[in-house]
């Protein structure tokens, strides 16, 4: 009767997490604090103080992003090796920082961006932050998981909240139609994420005390368990993390998702959605299946090509704006895959700067927000409809929305010296450092191609009107929107600069 | 390395900063008053012509060498200039002043961004010749194209929307190449983004004596081909000319496209080596259908600035013959007439596209068919019009002249078939723009002028156009007569280079320099 008392005991010491385990996550409980904050504010304020509420979680965002990045804290070592918390559910290691500053980020611009659309659609403003608040803690957490369970659990909890952002305009039928597609491909997605986690389970769980938990899966896998049945839960699994990332061959729901959204999801999906796709993708192929290596390296350098294809052919035909951004995401995964890839190639040991991904990501989310806000502040019927067309002479309309959206496409199209560029470039750096020259090439090329559809934005919004375009009145742009589209503008340019100092 | 005084590096970040400082102030303050505006303009145009050609004094000590520049260091980018990129600089100093005049006497809309933007542009060019960080280089070379792409798309004229476009897919292109080979050599040799200057990049190479492979040299190559409009990846070079408003055609033409050849000279042909393969006779045969063909394609326009834009294309024939033999045969003379040709050529064509523009405000038109007779109402445009023709065609007394007879005579111990090819370009060059002159200033004085004049008086040449249309064909004709001007700065280095072109591939060339101070 000992050994389960012993064992109880053990489970126990193990589960009770230590101080120490709290203070590492410590941002991530000041999100879901905040998250709650707004709720609460959302039920006892006065209406004429509903103001309060996205004024909330702006400042508290922008108080998170500053504690997030002080270095030397339980939550910010800084020590250059990983430590595991929560008896091996989550790791901090020296890339969490950038993959917790990624999301805060996309959080902070979706709480700028998302309260006037909001309000003039009579839209309720409080749960809208909630909800993002809530994914954003979620995501944090997601981006340190080292255990199958925290991992889902977190990836699921973002996923709902998505659900609920997709299809948030009730009475626009674009955007229910997008969160009922969202819903049924997510919920394929996530199925085929927990089968691959079962088989994997199912295949090692002979070989280890807990074959959910990624060091004991490495170790496994390295020691040669692996079996066919084990090689199909990690496709499977990388299968999932692939569709939240809108790689080939799951990049289908993206167009119409991105499309149907309000323009504030989309945004968000694009930005925060893709990096967990990014990071997960990551966490797995660098963790538990690193072992794997010299398989997963061939297939992800192929999927890698496939989506940059896919997405560029996509986008160069697509003539709704918001469409094209969404296909040229498609086009943004195939080189975060590309990244990925020679990270993989590299191996452990290899010669690339860590924050390589999170940089990627940090630069294209300031890029998607740029152009998110720009194409907010243009007025417009639907907002599931916005044809090229609507950009024509904005320069005259309203030059500050012009040029936010020129830095904006600028710094998505890799246009020097903007930030876009230095993160393409690094990329680029790393293949070249790795040998993986059809994947250098493929990424040039796509590079190249995606100017065509990325100026065609610019150039309807830059050309001069002909004569006889009706003329258009001026657009009058809100205080917050200059101030997010004047930061951003500045970030791109000085966000490049920042290699040279 | 060897560094700058620290009056030089000062003048010489003035020289860049100040027009994209001034630019900046021009963008923001878009309702700042006219004559403000026009002054603060005036100025950020003319400082940087002052200080490049104080540059050219021998006593500024103001250029170091192929191997070693003279620079300065700063926010990790290094400034600085070699023999090669001195004329370089003087010269789009000069093209932005005299472009910089005649953009403040147009009258376009939102005249301050206008003026704003191409402060941009030329604070990029600039930047291009005065910086030795390869990363910097491109920068530079970025940040003015994008003004570019504004202009013509807001101010330019006929059939921008497409031309921009095609400029900015092309000039993408051949950037992302040429930048994929250099990211390659930059890894074969182990050089970080902050140490990769030109010379670092060089000496690595030529220390470590490390292969690499011919296609990167080929992507390099042609990506820098591209930008400086090689055949057949020239075709976008004539619309974007032709759409963009006059002071861009200038800029761009004259000295922004100078990007592309200085990279060949300074990547390809100093670093990578073209060799003698394969690759040395596709590049000579694209250069040499860059005389022909496009010389033959100049035949065929009816349009005064499609003509020149297109004969600009077809001028950077003898300027790439030139660098290929130097590069691949040794032959010191190309590059040297190379270099000096690139000079004259953005001089020359620059006041070609300003005359040009005179002739359309004051008739509406650039049709070959609507014009003629212009001379008896305009006498100076007139005579300042084929006097930047002749300096176009190499006529001697204008810089061209030295750069033409330059390449011709590098090209002495080559096949005859060759030099036929080069050669050819003084013919037909003479042809195509002789015939425009006859049509547009001599003959009967066509309808449309007629009707333009009893409606109001065609007058001629206004002080700010002669001013910068004699900043232009002086310059071209100072270094006409006084060629040594240029290759006391260009010979040493084009020596250089040779000596590094004959060595066997990767192995080390005798590297060391005359001694100058």
């Amino acid at each position: 009767m000992t050994f389960p008392m012993a064992s109880t005991e053990l489970a126990l010491k193990l589960l009770a997490p230590r101080n120490a385990d709290w203070a590492s996550i410590l941002p991530e409980i000041s999100v879901a604090g905040l998250a709650l904050l707004c709720l609460i504010q959302a039920m006892f304020l006065n209406k004429k103080l509903n103001w309060l509420i996205p004024t909330t979680a702006r400042i508290g965002l922008g108080l998170v992003v500053l504690m997030s990045l002080i270095p030397f804290t339980p939550w910010n070592p800084c020590s250059g090796v990983a430590t595991t918390t929560f008896s091996g559910l989550l790791q901090l290691s020296d890339v969490t920082c950038g993959f917790r500053l990624t999301f805060l980020i996309s959080a902070l611009l979706t709480s700028f961006i998302a309260t006037k659309f909001l309000e003039e659609r009579h839209a309720v403003v409080a749960d809208y932050h909630h909800v993002v608040l809530v994914i954003t803690a979620a995501f944090m957490l997601l981006a340190q998981s080292n255990h199958f369970v925290s991992l889902f659990v977190s990836l699921e909890t973002a996923a709902v909240g998505l659900y609920i952002l997709v299809g948030y305009l009730r009475k626009s039928d674009a955007s229910l139609e997008a969160g009922v597609k969202y819903l049924v491909a997510g919920g394929l997605s996530s199925a085929l994420l927990l089968m691959g986690i079962v088989l994997v389970y199912g295949s090692l769980g002979a070989t280890t005390p807990d074959s959910l938990n990624f060091d004991q899966i490495a170790k496994a896998l390295a020691a040669g368990h692996g079996t066919a049945l084990t090689l199909t839960g990690v496709a499977l699994i990388l299968g999932g993390a692939a569709f939240k990332l809108g790689a080939f061959p799951f990049q289908t729901w993206i167009p119409d998702v991105y499309q149907g959204a309000p323009t504030p999801t989309t945004a968000l999906l694009g930005t925060a959605s893709k990096a967990a796709g990014a990071f997960t993708l990551f966490l797995l192929v660098t963790g538990p299946f690193q072992p794997l290596a010299p398989k997963l390296a061939p297939v992800l350098a192929i999927t890698t090509i496939l989506t940059l294809v896919a997405g560029n052919l996509a986008a160069l035909a697509a003539t709704d704006i918001k469409r094209i951004i969404a296909l040229s995401g498609v086009s943004h995964a195939g080189f975060i895959l590309a990244a990925i890839t020679g990270i993989l190639v590299a191996g452990e040991n290899g010669d690339y700067d860590t924050n390589l991904l999170a940089y990627y990501l940090i630069a294209y989310t300031i890029g998607s927000f740029l152009v998110a806000q720009a194409l907010i502040s243009i007025p417009a019927a639907e907002d599931h409809r916005r044809p090229l067309l609507q950009l024509r002479g904005l320069i005259r309309r309203s030059p500050i929305l012009a040029g936010g959206l020129g830095f904006g496409i600028s710094s998505l199209a890799g246009v020097p010296p903007s930030i876009g560029f230095f993160a393409k470039l690094f990329i680029l750096i790393l293949l070249a450092k790795v040998k993986l020259w059809w994947v250098f090439g493929a990424v040039l090329l796509s590079v190249a191609v995606s100017i065509h559809y990325y100026f065609s934005i610019i150039r309807e919004a830059v050309v001069r009107p002909s004569v006889g375009d009706e003329i258009i009145e001026t657009i009058e742009v809100s205080a917050t929107a200059k101030f997010v589209i004047g930061a951003l503008s500045a970030a791109t340019m000085i966000g490049g600069m920042l290699f040279f100092v | 390395m060897e560094n700058f005084n620290t009056v030089n590096s000062s003048l010489l970040l003035a020289a860049i900063f100040t027009p994209i400082l001034v630019g900046l102030i021009l963008l923001v303050g878009r309702n700042l008053p006219r004559s403000f505006a026009t002054g603060f303009a005036l100025t950020a145009f003319t400082l940087p012509a002052l200080i490049t050609v104080w540059f050219f004094l021998p006593c500024a000590e103001a250029y170091g060498s192929v191997t070693q520049y003279r620079q300065t260091n700063i926010w990790g980018f290094c400034f600085g200039l070699n023999g090669i990129s001195l004329p370089l600089i003087a010269m789009t100093a000069l093209v932005g002043l005299a472009a910089g005049i005649k953009a403040l006497d147009q009258e376009v809309e939102s005249r301050n961004a206008y003026l704003g933007l191409i402060l941009f542009m030329l604070g990029g060019t600039l930047g291009v010749f005065g910086t030795n960080n390869i990363i910097g280089f491109y920068f530079f070379h970025e940040f003015a194209l994008i003004p570019t792409f504004v202009l013509t798309l807001f101010w330019g004229g006929e059939g921008r929307r497409s031309a921009a476009m095609q400029m900015a897919i092309y000039l993408t292109v051949g950037a992302m190449l040429s930048l994929a080979g250099i990211v390659i050599a930059m890894q074969t040799v182990g050089l970080g983004i902050e140490d990769a200057t030109f010379e670092q990049l060089f000496l690595a190479f030529h220390q470590s004596q490390l292969p690499l492979p011919a296609a990167t040299t080929a992507i390099t190559l042609f990506g820098f081909g591209t930008l400086a409009s090689l055949f057949p990846f020239h075709s976008w070079a004539a619309p974007g000319y032709s759409a963009a408003p006059t002071p861009v055609s200038m800029i761009h033409a004259g000295a922004l496209k100078k990007f592309g050849l200085y990279g060949i000279i300074m990547i390809v042909a100093a670093t990578m080596k073209i060799g003698t393969g394969t690759l040395s006779h596709w590049f000579l045969w694209c250069s040499v259908a860059n005389v022909f063909i496009v010389g033959l394609i100049c035949f065929g326009q009816r349009d005064l600035k499609q003509m020149l834009s297109w004969s600009s294309v077809a001028h950077m024939g003898p300027i790439f013959v030139g660098i290929w033999v130097c590069a691949t045969q040794g032959v010191a003379e190309g590059l040297d007439a190379a270099i000096f040709l690139m000079v004259a050529h953005g001089l020359s064509c620059a006041a070609l596209f300003l005359l040009a523009n005179a002739v359309r405000t004051r008739t509406g038109t650039y049709r070959f068919d609507e014009l003629g007779g212009l001379a008896r109402h305009t006498p100076v445009l007139s005579a300042f019009f084929i006097a930047a023709i002749m300096a176009s065609i190499g006529l001697p007394g204008f810089g061209n002249f030295w750069g033409e007879l330059g390449v011709f005579l590098s090209l002495r111990n080559q096949p005859f078939i060759l030099q036929v090819f080069v050669v050819s370009t003084v013919v037909i060059s003479a042809i195509y723009a002789l015939r425009a002159v006859a049509s547009v200033f001599f003959g009967k004085v066509s309808s449309t002028i007629e009707a333009r004049h009893a409606y109001a008086p065609i007058v001629d040449l206004n002080g700010a156009e002669r001013t910068a249309t004699i900043i232009l064909l002086g310059a071209s004709l100072v270094i006409g007569f006084i060629p040594s001007l240029i290759t006391n700065y260009t010979n040493p280095e084009a020596q250089a280079l040779a000596r590094i072109a004959q060595a066997k591939p990767f192995k080390a060339a005798p590297l060391q320099e005359s001694p100058r101070n």
